[in-house]
Protein backbone atom coordinates (compact mmCIF):
# COMPACT_ATOMS: atom_id res chain seq x y z
CA UNK A 1 0.00 0.00 0.00
CA UNK A 2 1.97 3.24 -1.02
CA UNK A 3 1.72 6.43 1.28
CA UNK A 4 2.71 9.77 0.66
CA UNK A 5 3.40 11.19 4.39
CA UNK A 6 4.30 14.98 5.01
CA UNK A 7 7.19 14.79 7.23
CA UNK A 8 8.55 18.41 8.81
CA UNK A 9 9.55 19.72 12.16
CA UNK A 10 6.80 19.28 14.34
CA UNK A 11 6.54 15.69 13.34
CA UNK A 12 9.57 14.70 12.07
CA UNK A 13 10.21 12.77 15.36
CA UNK A 14 7.50 10.17 14.64
CA UNK A 15 9.84 9.29 11.25
CA UNK A 16 13.25 9.77 13.04
CA UNK A 17 14.50 6.19 11.61
CA UNK A 18 12.90 6.85 7.82
CA UNK A 19 16.19 9.77 7.70
CA UNK A 20 19.01 7.50 7.93
CA UNK A 21 18.01 5.37 4.94
CA UNK A 22 16.60 8.81 3.60
CA UNK A 23 20.07 10.51 3.39
CA UNK A 24 21.83 7.16 2.09
CA UNK A 25 19.64 6.95 -0.56
CA UNK A 26 19.94 10.51 -1.79
CA UNK A 27 24.08 9.68 -1.77
CA UNK A 28 23.22 6.73 -4.23
CA UNK A 29 21.15 8.44 -6.18
CA UNK A 30 22.97 12.24 -6.52
CA UNK A 31 26.05 10.89 -6.06
CA UNK A 32 26.94 7.55 -6.98
CA UNK A 33 24.18 7.54 -9.96
CA UNK A 34 23.96 11.14 -10.94
CA UNK A 35 27.97 11.67 -10.42
CA UNK A 36 26.77 15.36 -8.36
CA UNK A 37 30.39 14.96 -6.87
CA UNK A 38 29.94 18.35 -5.21
CA UNK A 39 27.48 16.63 -2.94
CA UNK A 40 30.00 13.62 -1.83
CA UNK A 41 30.55 13.17 1.67
CA UNK A 42 32.42 10.55 3.22
CA UNK A 43 30.01 9.55 5.66
CA UNK A 44 27.55 7.92 2.66
CA UNK A 45 25.22 10.61 3.58
CA UNK A 46 24.09 13.65 1.24
CA UNK A 47 22.49 16.02 3.39
CA UNK A 48 23.30 19.93 2.45
CA UNK A 49 22.07 23.27 4.04
CA UNK A 50 18.78 23.35 2.97
CA UNK A 51 18.35 20.64 5.15
CA UNK A 52 16.64 22.77 8.20
CA UNK A 53 14.10 22.93 10.71
CA UNK A 54 12.06 24.55 7.75
CA UNK A 55 12.44 21.94 4.89
CA UNK A 56 9.06 20.24 4.44
CA UNK A 57 9.71 16.46 3.23
CA UNK A 58 7.42 13.91 1.61
CA UNK A 59 8.34 10.57 1.69
CA UNK A 60 6.40 7.55 -0.47
CA UNK A 61 6.28 4.96 2.11
CA UNK A 62 5.36 1.31 0.50
CA UNK A 63 4.79 -1.22 2.96
CA UNK A 64 7.06 1.05 5.12
CA UNK A 65 9.60 1.25 2.63
CA UNK A 66 10.60 4.55 1.56
CA UNK A 67 10.75 4.21 -2.40
CA UNK A 68 10.27 8.11 -2.83
CA UNK A 69 11.26 11.52 -1.54
CA UNK A 70 10.78 15.09 -2.23
CA UNK A 71 12.07 18.31 -0.46
CA UNK A 72 10.51 22.03 -0.20
CA UNK A 73 11.87 24.67 1.41
CA UNK A 74 10.19 28.50 2.15
CA UNK A 75 11.61 30.80 -0.68
CA UNK A 76 11.48 32.83 2.01
CA UNK A 77 14.22 30.61 3.81
CA UNK A 78 18.11 30.13 1.85
CA UNK A 79 17.43 27.89 -1.38
CA UNK A 80 19.45 26.70 -4.46
CA UNK A 81 18.50 29.30 -6.45
CA UNK A 82 19.53 31.97 -3.82
CA UNK A 83 22.45 30.45 -2.89
CA UNK A 84 23.86 28.29 -5.74
CA UNK A 85 22.28 29.41 -8.77
CA UNK A 86 21.57 32.48 -8.31
CA UNK A 87 23.01 33.29 -12.63
CA UNK A 88 19.36 31.04 -13.84
CA UNK A 89 17.32 33.16 -12.73
CA UNK A 90 17.25 36.31 -14.57
CA UNK A 91 14.37 37.77 -12.97
CA UNK A 92 15.89 38.43 -9.43
CA UNK A 93 15.42 35.62 -6.79
CA UNK A 94 12.59 34.02 -5.70
CA UNK A 95 11.71 35.00 -2.45
CA UNK A 96 7.62 35.00 -1.50
CA UNK A 97 5.74 33.63 1.09
CA UNK A 98 3.18 31.64 -1.01
CA UNK A 99 6.34 30.03 -3.25
CA UNK A 100 8.34 26.73 -2.07
CA UNK A 101 11.35 25.58 -3.44
CA UNK A 102 11.21 21.74 -4.86
CA UNK A 103 14.71 19.98 -4.66
CA UNK A 104 15.74 16.10 -4.23
CA UNK A 105 12.50 14.48 -6.32
CA UNK A 106 13.82 10.91 -6.93
CA UNK A 107 11.81 7.55 -6.90
CA UNK A 108 14.37 4.62 -6.03
CA UNK A 109 15.66 2.68 -9.69
CA UNK A 110 13.43 -0.40 -9.08
CA UNK A 111 10.01 1.66 -9.07
CA UNK A 112 10.83 4.30 -11.99
CA UNK A 113 8.60 3.68 -14.54
CA UNK A 114 6.35 1.48 -13.85
CA UNK A 115 3.77 0.49 -15.65
CA UNK A 116 1.14 -1.13 -13.05
CA UNK A 117 -0.51 1.48 -11.36
CA UNK A 118 0.16 5.40 -11.21
CA UNK A 119 3.81 6.26 -11.58
CA UNK A 120 5.26 7.04 -8.21
CA UNK A 121 6.50 10.21 -10.34
CA UNK A 122 3.07 11.21 -10.91
CA UNK A 123 2.15 10.25 -7.28
CA UNK A 124 4.94 12.66 -5.78
CA UNK A 125 4.18 15.53 -8.10
CA UNK A 126 0.23 15.31 -7.32
CA UNK A 127 0.88 14.78 -3.74
CA UNK A 128 3.35 18.44 -3.68
CA UNK A 129 0.08 20.09 -5.24
CA UNK A 130 -2.01 18.40 -2.68
CA UNK A 131 0.14 19.72 0.21
CA UNK A 132 1.02 23.17 -1.38
CA UNK A 133 -3.15 23.69 -1.64
CA UNK A 134 -3.69 22.47 1.91
CA UNK A 135 -1.17 25.35 3.54
CA UNK A 136 -1.82 28.06 0.93
CA UNK A 137 0.68 28.02 -1.48
CA UNK A 138 0.11 29.47 -5.31
CA UNK A 139 3.34 28.16 -6.97
CA UNK A 140 6.63 26.49 -6.64
CA UNK A 141 10.37 27.17 -8.03
CA UNK A 142 12.43 24.25 -8.65
CA UNK A 143 16.06 24.06 -10.59
CA UNK A 144 15.86 21.05 -12.95
CA UNK A 145 16.92 19.22 -16.24
CA UNK A 146 15.15 20.75 -18.99
CA UNK A 147 14.10 17.49 -19.99
CA UNK A 148 11.73 17.43 -17.16
CA UNK A 149 9.87 19.78 -19.16
CA UNK A 150 8.17 18.32 -21.97
CA UNK A 151 6.66 15.44 -19.23
CA UNK A 152 5.33 18.77 -16.62
CA UNK A 153 3.75 20.18 -19.62
CA UNK A 154 2.01 16.17 -20.51
CA UNK A 155 0.75 15.87 -17.11
CA UNK A 156 -0.39 19.43 -17.09
CA UNK A 157 1.99 21.20 -14.50
CA UNK A 158 2.56 24.71 -15.73
CA UNK A 159 5.75 25.56 -15.71
CA UNK A 160 7.26 29.11 -16.13
CA UNK A 161 11.14 29.77 -17.01
CA UNK A 162 13.07 32.24 -15.15
CA UNK A 163 16.50 31.81 -17.24
CA UNK A 164 17.91 30.25 -19.43
CA UNK A 165 19.03 26.59 -19.64
CA UNK A 166 22.54 26.45 -19.24
CA UNK A 167 24.98 23.46 -19.29
CA UNK A 168 26.19 21.74 -16.05
CA UNK A 169 28.09 18.77 -15.90
CA UNK A 170 26.81 18.16 -19.02
CA UNK A 171 23.45 18.44 -18.26
CA UNK A 172 21.02 21.09 -19.42
CA UNK A 173 19.75 22.59 -16.34
CA UNK A 174 17.26 25.72 -15.98
CA UNK A 175 15.17 27.35 -13.19
CA UNK A 176 11.18 27.80 -13.39
CA UNK A 177 8.18 28.43 -11.38
CA UNK A 178 5.02 26.06 -11.40
CA UNK A 179 1.86 27.13 -10.64
CA UNK A 180 0.06 25.44 -7.65
CA UNK A 181 -3.72 25.58 -8.24
CA UNK A 182 -6.95 23.52 -7.89
CA UNK A 183 -7.02 23.00 -11.82
CA UNK A 184 -3.70 21.63 -11.45
CA UNK A 185 -4.43 19.16 -8.86
CA UNK A 186 -7.81 18.57 -10.18
CA UNK A 187 -5.82 17.27 -13.68
CA UNK A 188 -3.38 15.11 -11.88
CA UNK A 189 -5.73 13.28 -9.41
CA UNK A 190 -7.83 12.86 -12.63
CA UNK A 191 -4.83 11.51 -14.87
CA UNK A 192 -3.57 9.18 -12.05
CA UNK A 193 -7.24 7.77 -11.54
CA UNK A 194 -7.44 9.27 -7.78
CA UNK A 195 -11.35 10.38 -6.13
CA UNK A 196 -9.58 11.43 -2.82
CA UNK A 197 -6.45 12.95 -1.39
CA UNK A 198 -3.59 11.58 -1.29
CA UNK A 199 -1.49 12.70 1.70
CA UNK A 200 -0.77 11.50 5.43
CA UNK A 201 -0.63 14.13 8.09
CA UNK A 202 0.38 11.78 11.02
CA UNK A 203 0.88 14.51 14.32
CA UNK A 204 -0.01 17.65 12.07
CA UNK A 205 -3.47 17.56 13.69
CA UNK A 206 -2.30 20.90 14.83
CA UNK A 207 -1.14 22.49 11.35
CA UNK A 208 -3.94 24.63 9.82
CA UNK A 209 -4.58 23.43 6.44
CA UNK A 210 -6.93 24.76 3.66
CA UNK A 211 -9.51 22.93 2.06
CA UNK A 212 -9.14 21.09 -0.60
CA UNK A 213 -11.48 20.88 -3.62
CA UNK A 214 -13.67 18.28 -4.07
CA UNK A 215 -12.58 15.26 -6.71
CA UNK A 216 -15.12 12.46 -5.64
CA UNK A 217 -16.75 12.58 -8.90
CA UNK A 218 -15.20 11.45 -12.18
CA UNK A 219 -15.01 14.27 -14.68
CA UNK A 220 -16.49 14.40 -18.05
CA UNK A 221 -14.50 12.88 -20.50
CA UNK A 222 -14.66 15.69 -22.32
CA UNK A 223 -11.16 16.97 -21.58
CA UNK A 224 -9.49 14.34 -23.00
CA UNK A 225 -6.03 13.61 -21.10
CA UNK A 226 -2.90 14.97 -22.76
CA UNK A 227 -1.47 12.26 -25.39
CA UNK B 1 27.04 31.65 -16.88
CA UNK B 2 27.10 35.14 -19.15
CA UNK B 3 29.05 37.95 -18.13
CA UNK B 4 27.37 39.98 -20.16
CA UNK B 5 23.93 41.55 -20.12
CA UNK B 6 21.55 38.55 -21.17
CA UNK B 7 19.90 40.01 -24.47
CA UNK B 8 18.65 36.75 -26.14
CA UNK B 9 17.83 35.37 -22.66
CA UNK B 10 15.61 38.26 -21.93
CA UNK B 11 14.04 38.26 -25.07
CA UNK B 12 13.37 34.52 -24.76
CA UNK B 13 12.00 35.04 -21.43
CA UNK B 14 9.07 37.45 -22.59
CA UNK B 15 8.79 35.63 -26.16
CA UNK B 16 7.92 32.70 -23.90
CA UNK B 17 5.35 35.13 -21.76
CA UNK B 18 3.92 36.20 -25.28
CA UNK B 19 3.19 32.74 -26.53
CA UNK B 20 1.52 31.73 -23.31
CA UNK B 21 -0.86 34.29 -23.96
CA UNK B 22 -1.37 33.78 -26.90
CA UNK B 23 -4.52 31.35 -28.04
CA UNK B 24 -3.95 30.33 -31.45
CA UNK B 25 -1.28 28.41 -33.48
CA UNK B 26 -1.13 29.86 -36.16
CA UNK B 27 0.08 33.16 -33.37
CA UNK B 28 2.30 31.08 -31.62
CA UNK B 29 4.10 29.91 -35.09
CA UNK B 30 4.21 33.16 -36.58
CA UNK B 31 5.94 34.80 -33.42
CA UNK B 32 8.53 31.08 -33.35
CA UNK B 33 9.10 32.25 -37.12
CA UNK B 34 10.18 35.82 -36.48
CA UNK B 35 11.90 34.98 -33.61
CA UNK B 36 14.40 32.14 -34.77
CA UNK B 37 14.29 34.85 -37.89
CA UNK B 38 15.97 36.96 -36.21
CA UNK B 39 18.61 34.54 -35.25
CA UNK B 40 19.36 33.47 -38.60
CA UNK B 41 16.91 30.49 -38.84
CA UNK B 42 14.97 30.13 -41.69
CA UNK B 43 13.54 26.50 -41.24
CA UNK B 44 12.29 24.05 -38.80
CA UNK B 45 10.28 21.34 -37.64
CA UNK B 46 8.65 20.06 -34.62
CA UNK B 47 7.70 16.54 -34.96
CA UNK B 48 7.80 13.09 -32.48
CA UNK B 49 10.09 10.69 -34.25
CA UNK B 50 8.82 7.91 -36.41
CA UNK B 51 9.08 4.16 -35.60
CA UNK B 52 8.50 1.36 -37.65
CA UNK B 53 5.47 1.98 -39.72
CA UNK B 54 5.05 5.33 -38.94
CA UNK B 55 5.35 8.24 -41.20
CA UNK B 56 6.99 11.93 -40.20
CA UNK B 57 4.08 13.45 -41.95
CA UNK B 58 1.48 12.02 -39.18
CA UNK B 59 3.78 12.75 -36.30
CA UNK B 60 4.86 16.38 -37.40
CA UNK B 61 3.44 19.13 -34.60
CA UNK B 62 4.69 22.11 -36.87
CA UNK B 63 6.50 22.28 -40.21
CA UNK B 64 8.53 24.79 -41.30
CA UNK B 65 10.79 22.97 -43.65
CA UNK B 66 11.23 24.23 -47.32
CA UNK B 67 7.98 22.58 -48.73
CA UNK B 68 9.96 20.09 -50.97
CA UNK B 69 12.32 18.92 -48.52
CA UNK B 70 9.39 18.49 -46.76
CA UNK B 71 7.89 16.17 -49.02
CA UNK B 72 11.28 15.07 -50.74
CA UNK B 73 11.81 13.78 -47.07
CA UNK B 74 8.76 12.25 -46.51
CA UNK B 75 8.45 10.33 -49.75
CA UNK B 76 11.64 9.01 -49.36
CA UNK B 77 11.09 8.59 -45.92
CA UNK B 78 14.17 9.83 -45.17
CA UNK B 79 14.21 9.71 -41.18
CA UNK B 80 15.03 6.07 -41.72
CA UNK B 81 18.75 7.22 -42.51
CA UNK B 82 18.93 10.86 -41.44
CA UNK B 83 21.75 10.62 -38.10
CA UNK B 84 19.92 13.73 -36.46
CA UNK B 85 16.45 12.35 -34.87
CA UNK B 86 18.79 9.22 -34.87
CA UNK B 87 20.87 10.80 -32.18
CA UNK B 88 17.73 12.12 -30.16
CA UNK B 89 17.49 8.72 -29.02
CA UNK B 90 21.04 9.15 -27.24
CA UNK B 91 20.77 12.31 -25.66
CA UNK B 92 18.57 14.33 -23.46
CA UNK B 93 20.64 17.61 -24.41
CA UNK B 94 20.27 19.35 -27.30
CA UNK B 95 23.25 19.06 -30.13
CA UNK B 96 24.13 20.96 -33.73
CA UNK B 97 24.11 18.91 -36.59
CA UNK B 98 28.03 18.99 -36.92
CA UNK B 99 28.10 17.02 -33.82
CA UNK B 100 25.96 14.05 -34.94
CA UNK B 101 27.66 11.63 -35.00
CA UNK B 102 27.88 9.04 -38.40
CA UNK B 103 30.11 7.38 -39.88
CA UNK B 104 31.02 9.68 -43.24
CA UNK B 105 32.25 6.52 -45.39
CA UNK B 106 30.39 4.10 -43.96
CA UNK B 107 26.88 5.38 -43.44
CA UNK B 108 26.89 7.01 -47.08
CA UNK B 109 22.89 7.64 -46.54
CA UNK B 110 22.92 9.11 -43.11
CA UNK B 111 25.87 11.26 -45.12
CA UNK B 112 23.39 12.11 -47.92
CA UNK B 113 20.41 13.67 -46.18
CA UNK B 114 22.93 15.62 -44.18
CA UNK B 115 24.03 16.95 -47.87
CA UNK B 116 21.04 16.66 -49.86
CA UNK B 117 19.78 18.97 -46.48
CA UNK B 118 22.16 22.04 -47.56
CA UNK B 119 20.64 22.08 -50.90
CA UNK B 120 17.42 23.81 -49.42
CA UNK B 121 19.55 26.38 -47.36
CA UNK B 122 20.09 24.02 -43.88
CA UNK B 123 23.42 24.33 -43.85
CA UNK B 124 23.98 24.46 -40.05
CA UNK B 125 21.46 23.17 -37.46
CA UNK B 126 20.59 22.76 -34.29
CA UNK B 127 18.18 20.10 -32.60
CA UNK B 128 16.24 19.43 -29.15
CA UNK B 129 15.00 16.25 -28.23
CA UNK B 130 11.80 15.64 -26.65
CA UNK B 131 12.02 12.92 -24.53
CA UNK B 132 8.83 11.08 -22.93
CA UNK B 133 8.62 7.67 -21.08
CA UNK B 134 7.32 6.32 -24.52
CA UNK B 135 7.96 8.66 -27.40
CA UNK B 136 10.87 10.90 -28.67
CA UNK B 137 10.06 13.76 -30.64
CA UNK B 138 12.48 16.36 -32.13
CA UNK B 139 12.39 20.35 -32.51
CA UNK B 140 15.13 20.62 -35.79
CA UNK B 141 16.02 24.53 -36.40
CA UNK B 142 18.41 25.40 -39.73
CA UNK B 143 19.47 27.96 -41.56
CA UNK B 144 22.53 28.90 -43.93
CA UNK B 145 24.70 30.39 -41.34
CA UNK B 146 22.27 31.17 -37.80
CA UNK B 147 24.06 32.65 -34.81
CA UNK B 148 24.86 29.20 -32.33
CA UNK B 149 27.08 30.79 -29.50
CA UNK B 150 26.08 29.19 -26.17
CA UNK B 151 23.45 31.82 -24.96
CA UNK B 152 22.01 31.71 -28.66
CA UNK B 153 21.52 28.23 -28.18
CA UNK B 154 20.23 28.64 -24.23
CA UNK B 155 17.06 30.62 -25.93
CA UNK B 156 16.91 28.73 -28.69
CA UNK B 157 16.52 25.46 -26.34
CA UNK B 158 14.00 27.49 -24.21
CA UNK B 159 12.03 29.04 -27.11
CA UNK B 160 11.96 25.37 -28.71
CA UNK B 161 10.54 23.68 -25.34
CA UNK B 162 7.75 26.32 -24.68
CA UNK B 163 6.73 26.65 -28.13
CA UNK B 164 6.21 22.79 -28.84
CA UNK B 165 4.42 22.78 -25.31
CA UNK B 166 2.20 25.49 -26.32
CA UNK B 167 1.08 24.06 -29.41
CA UNK B 168 0.07 20.71 -27.78
CA UNK B 169 -1.56 22.40 -25.27
CA UNK B 170 -3.70 24.81 -27.83
CA UNK B 171 -4.54 21.65 -29.59
CA UNK B 172 -5.60 19.76 -26.71
CA UNK B 173 -8.19 22.97 -25.81
CA UNK B 174 -9.35 22.99 -29.02
CA UNK B 175 -10.31 19.32 -28.68
CA UNK B 176 -12.57 20.48 -25.96
CA UNK B 177 -14.59 23.03 -27.72
CA UNK B 178 -16.48 20.73 -30.09
CA UNK B 179 -19.52 21.56 -32.65
CA UNK B 180 -17.83 24.39 -33.86
CA UNK B 181 -18.14 24.65 -38.34
CA UNK B 182 -15.43 24.20 -40.35
CA UNK B 183 -14.47 27.49 -41.92
CA UNK B 184 -14.06 27.88 -45.72
CA UNK B 185 -10.80 27.05 -46.10
CA UNK B 186 -10.59 24.18 -43.69
CA UNK B 187 -13.68 22.80 -46.10
CA UNK B 188 -11.76 23.29 -49.05
CA UNK B 189 -8.63 21.76 -48.02
CA UNK B 190 -10.38 18.78 -46.95
CA UNK B 191 -12.28 18.78 -50.81
CA UNK B 192 -8.63 18.51 -52.08
CA UNK B 193 -7.47 15.74 -49.74
CA UNK B 194 -10.98 14.05 -50.70
CA UNK B 195 -9.79 13.57 -53.85
CA UNK B 196 -6.46 11.92 -52.91
CA UNK B 197 -4.13 15.27 -52.65
CA UNK B 198 -1.31 15.30 -50.65
CA UNK B 199 -0.68 19.11 -48.24
CA UNK B 200 1.75 19.53 -50.87
CA UNK B 201 -0.27 19.40 -53.94
CA UNK B 202 -3.22 21.25 -51.87
CA UNK B 203 -0.41 24.35 -51.29
CA UNK B 204 0.34 24.36 -54.94
CA UNK B 205 -3.55 24.48 -56.34
CA UNK B 206 -4.52 26.98 -53.82
CA UNK B 207 -1.14 29.17 -54.13
CA UNK B 208 -1.18 28.72 -50.31
CA UNK B 209 1.84 27.09 -47.99
CA UNK B 210 1.94 23.54 -47.54
CA UNK B 211 2.57 24.23 -43.92
CA UNK B 212 -0.76 26.00 -44.09
CA UNK B 213 -2.93 23.24 -45.44
CA UNK B 214 -1.39 21.03 -42.66
CA UNK B 215 -2.69 23.64 -40.24
CA UNK B 216 -6.20 24.20 -42.05
CA UNK B 217 -6.63 20.44 -41.99
CA UNK B 218 -5.31 19.83 -38.36
CA UNK B 219 -8.01 22.67 -37.24
CA UNK B 220 -10.54 20.63 -38.61
CA UNK B 221 -9.77 17.48 -37.50
CA UNK B 222 -9.69 19.44 -33.61
CA UNK B 223 -13.19 20.58 -34.61
CA UNK B 224 -14.34 17.25 -35.87
CA UNK B 225 -12.40 15.55 -32.94
CA UNK B 226 -10.90 12.89 -35.70
CA UNK B 227 -7.57 11.31 -35.30
CA UNK B 228 -6.17 11.84 -38.74
CA UNK B 229 -6.74 12.83 -41.89
CA UNK B 230 -8.70 10.20 -43.80
CA UNK B 231 -11.36 9.99 -40.31
CA UNK B 232 -11.10 13.80 -41.25
CA UNK B 233 -12.19 14.04 -44.44
CA UNK B 234 -14.87 10.80 -44.08
CA UNK B 235 -16.64 12.86 -40.97
CA UNK B 236 -16.65 16.09 -42.41
CA UNK B 237 -18.29 14.15 -45.67
CA UNK B 238 -20.96 12.38 -43.51
CA UNK B 239 -21.49 15.57 -41.68
CA UNK B 240 -22.37 17.30 -44.96
CA UNK B 241 -19.91 19.52 -43.99
CA UNK B 242 -17.70 19.15 -47.71
CA UNK B 243 -19.68 17.99 -50.47
CA UNK B 244 -18.02 16.17 -53.41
Amino acid sequence: MLEIHVVQRDNRHLYEHYFDPYFQLRHDIYVKQRKWMALDRPDGREIDQFDTEDAVYLFCLDDEKLIGAMRAVPTLSPTLMSDIFPYLSLRGPICRPDVYELSRVFVIPERRGEHAGPRVEMLLLTAITEYGISIGLNGFSIVLEAWWLPRFERCGWKAHPLGLPQMMDNMSVLAVLVDCDEATWKSLCRQIGRTSPILTWRGLSGLNRQLLPDISLPHSPAVQPAQ
Amino acid sequence: MTESEPYWGRRALDFVDAIEASKTTASVISQFEKMIGELGFHAYIMAGIPMPGQSLEELTIANGWPAQWFETYNRENLHEVDPVPRHCFNTLNPFEWKHVPYDRERDRAAHRVMMRARDFGLRQGFCIPIHYDDAVGAISIAGERPYLDAETKGALHLMGIFTHGRLRALSRSAIASPNRRLSDMEAEVLRWAARGKTAWETGQILAISERNVRWHIEEAQRKLMTNNKTATVATAIVNREILI
